[in-house]
């Protein structure tokens, strides 16, 4: 299967976006992707997701209102496990949908 | 885990109080840089860190691994609640009780350090023993599986 490439963001681009792709990554790992992530700011989202460069967005901090192009899907369920099947069901549906 | 940066039935007004005695105790081990206080205090006012559990919340102060030395986490058992924002909704107030202080120097380097502590928030079980325990020895233990 193809490469995916996450875009985590979170408030400062670091701790909880490396939380997060963490997951997204061994999760994906499991279902046979190979996954790469890149974290970044949510000040920076937009134009990183206008790149082209990533398949999808995971944040945990707001994003800023603008056309991300990309699913964006809310991660707050992996830091707090409360709604996270759901969570990693939204995942695999989207990567299921890019059919790589 | 460093007993010395486990603080018990800490009496705290407001979420500024719990990461200034938490900090301090991070920068007297060494494990930050003098401007980590306050960088962690500008942080929470912008990008705060509650997160609600569900049963009850915590909150993961932190701030860019510029201002870290070395990687530890500091934990404190609050008296009484103080209120921290969402993280998701920065309008939502918390009564947070818990409160895990991060110094990440390489947050890729990190991951599993981190994953970890997200399983300990999944884990309420062990937070309500985190929260009654009686001595930070008890607190440490519980904390193993972080592997600081």
């Amino acid at each position: 299967m193809g490469k995916i490439s996450v875009l985590s963001v979170c408030g400062s681009g670091t701790v909880t976006s490396s939380m997060v792709a963490g997951k997204v990554k061994e999760f994906l790992k499991d279902k046979g992707y190979n996954v790469s992530a890149t974290e970044a700011r949510p000040t920076e989202a937009l134009n990183l997701a206008q790149s082209g460069r990533f398949d999808f967005i995971t944040f945990t901090s707001p994003l800023q209102s603008g056309d991300y192009v990309i699913p964006t899907v809310n991660a707050f369920a992996c830091l707090t496990g409360i709604g996270e099947d759901e969570f990693f069901e939204q995942v695999l549906e989207i990567v299921k949908g890019l059919n790589k | 885990m460093n007993f010395d940066l486990i603080e018990l039935n800490l009496a705290a007004e407001t979420n500024q109080d719990v990461i200034v005695t938490l900090g301090k105790k991070m920068l007297a081990n060494g494990y930050v840089k003098d401007s980590y206080i306050n960088a962690v205090i500008e942080r929470e006012m912008n990008l705060p860190t509650g997160l609600n559990l569900g049963s009850f919340s915590v909150a993961i102060p932190h701030t860019n691994a510029e201002h870290v030395i070395l990687s530890h986490i500091a934990v404190a058992v609050l008296k009484k609640p103080v209120i921290f924002y969402s993280m998701i909704d920065h309008s939502d107030k918390l009564q947070v009780e818990l409160v895990f202080l991060l110094a990440i120097k390489d947050p890729d380097g990190q991951v599993s350090l981190l994953q970890k502590l997200m399983s300990v928030f999944q884990n309420l079980e062990l937070l309500q023993q985190i929260k009654a325990a009686k001595t930070k020895e008890e607190v440490a233990k519980l904390l193993d599986v972080i592997e600081l």
